[in-house]
């Protein structure tokens, strides 16, 4: 019978190069398997919902500009789809948290509009007074026969968060120190990105929604703040090592949007997270197909 | 700390209630020239206040224009007093009232609103936050690519928009033509943000995106 090889053999420099191309495929393989492929212009293969319950949307707000445009870009927000909302800012930035805020008054302004003009919540007696026409009156009653489940206000200060991590890099900061910092952005977006914090601290979620803002989001939306790449790479972290089901539930879905004042190249975080998000969409028809996959669908903004 | 010193804006610094707010009926004509907060484009300040420039806007009939001199208040000063006082010359038309303002940490909302119900005219630096808050007053606008900026998307983006209708593209060496041409320009200007329907193409919502990367159905 042979004798096992001696322990220290497994100190030679053959078995840690034996180990470490080992790891390199294994790592190459997962990475392989999670990331979209190039051919992703066609809409993803997602799980197909019909009744959207709760879901948590969370959104990287960048400097002034790509803070304005992804706003811009979330003006129509349904607070009904995406229950939950967590706005990631950089620390120090206080105009893009207060932007947030604004935003999230006025998309509550609008459903308690809406609300109010269908004639529930808190709004009752209005639609009396207001004697809608015959057409408006036969589309509401479509709506009221309609099996649909009652849309619940998800707006207000429960339905969203503002989560502040440390800025990636510094206005006028020396390039050899960006990647210290960026380290730190990436370890700091973990936490927002796990959960959000809870309504009641030490009590488990009550209702789907906080249930939902509790998890991991189901989509990241970034438009090109240095910030946004290392939300993406860390939410990349997640889905590699499968943290809480990121990559087997579908979580943490990207969809990067190129800024609107990029016609003929794309942004050096563009040109970062193309191969790694999900969704890559441009803004202008030139930048269509870049790197294999840039989606096109007209102004945004 | 940069940051800090527009939030001390002291309010009665610029009056609104006269002569800038819109009374219905009123024959008064507003064209305002904006030159981005971060870094004043000085050289947009002083040709718009070329005489050539101000003959253009007399032209057109236009009766009041204010300036958003951002941290240029000198530059805007010395030029604003030397073409109020070529327009006071001219006794056969009424002066044009020139004003400035330095920044709004609020927006420029009050000044576009002006400008709309006046049926005026804005003229702006390229930045895509000015170009994106103007258009959505659905003003015609007037955009001023900054040559002086090395490495900048500012003249790829005003192009572009251009070529899609959606603006005028002016030299900062000569507004003159520009702003004639901004006067056919006010009907023929393409709507923005554009429909997302028609057109010769398939174009989606960026709601829509959202919703299929979800996998919802409607």
């Amino acid at each position: 019978m042979p004798s096992p090889p001696p322990l220290s053999a497994l100190y030679s420099l053959s078995f840690l190069l034996a180990l470490l191309t080992t790891l390199l495929v294994a790592a190459s393989l997962r990475l392989l398997a999670i990331l979209p492929t190039t051919h992703t212009s066609a809409p993803l293969a997602a799980a197909r919902r019909k009744h959207p319950h709760a879901t948590r949307l969370l959104i990287v707000l960048g400097s002034g500009g790509h803070t304005h445009e992804m706003l811009y870009l979330l003006r129509a927000l349904d607070p009904a789809k995406y229950t939950h909302r967590t706005y990631v800012v950089g620390a120090g930035d206080a105009f893009s948290a207060q932007r947030a805020v604004e935003f999230e008054r006025e998309v509550e302004g609008r459903e308690r509009e809406r609300a109010r003009a269908r004639g529930d919540g808190d709004g009752d007696g209005d639609i009396e007074k207001r004697k809608p026409k015959t057409e408006m009156e036969t589309e509401t009653q479509a709506q009221r026969d309609q099996p649909t489940p009652p849309r619940t206000l998800r707006t207000g200060p429960e339905a969203y968060n503002i989560a502040t991590i440390p800025r990636a890099r510094h206005i006028h900061q020396p390039l050899l120190t960006t990647p210290l910092t960026a380290l730190s952005t990436l370890l700091y977006s973990f936490p927002p990105l796990l959960s959000s914090p809870p309504l009641l601290p030490a009590q488990p979620p009550q209702t789907p929604y906080e249930a939902a803002a509790a998890d991991l989001p189901d989509l990241i939306l970034t438009n090109g703040p240095a910030t946004g790449v290392l939300v993406v790479l860390a939410a990349l972290v997640l889905k590699f090592f499968d943290v809480r089901g990121a990559q087997s539930r579908g979580m943490c879905k990207t969809v990067y949007v190129e800024s609107f004042a990029r016609v003929r190249t794309l942004s050096l975080s563009g040109r970062c997270l193309v191969w790694v998000v999900d969704r890559f969409v441009v803004q202008w028809e030139e930048l269509e197909g870049r790197g294999g996959r840039a989606e096109f669908w007209g102004v945004l903004v | 700390m940069a940051a800090l010193s527009w939030l001390e804006w002291n309010p009665t610094s610029f009056n609104i209630n006269n002569p800038w707010t819109w009374s219905p009926g009123s024959d008064k004509k507003v064209c305002f020239v904006t030159t981005g907060a971060t870094a004043p484009f000085t050289a947009l300040i002083e040709s718009v206040l070329k005489p050539s420039s101000i003959e253009a806007l007399r032209n057109q009939g236009y009766t009041h224009l204010l300036i958003q001199y951002g941290t240029a208040k000198d530059v805007f000063s010395s030029c604003a007093g030397a073409a109020q006082c070529n327009t006071r010359k001219d006794s056969r038309r009424e002066a044009l009232t020139i004003d400035g303002i330095d920044f709004f940490p609020e927006g420029l909302k009050t000044q576009f609103k002006l400008v709309q119900q006046s049926k005026g005219l804005v003229i702006s630096h390229a930045g895509s936050g000015s170009i994106l808050e103007a258009l959505r007053y659905q003003v015609p606008l007037l955009v001023v690519p900054n040559t002086g900026l090395l490495d900048n998307h500012q003249e790829e983006l005003a192009v572009a928009m251009e070529r899609s209708n959606y603006l005028v593209r002016g030299d900062v060496k000569d507004l003159a033509p520009a702003i004639q041409k901004s006067e056919d320009f006010k009907d023929k200007m393409t709507q923005f943000p554009p429909i997302t329907s028609g057109g010769h193409r398939e174009t989606k919502s960026f709601a829509d995106i959202m919703d299929e990367t979800m996998g919802f159905l409607d």
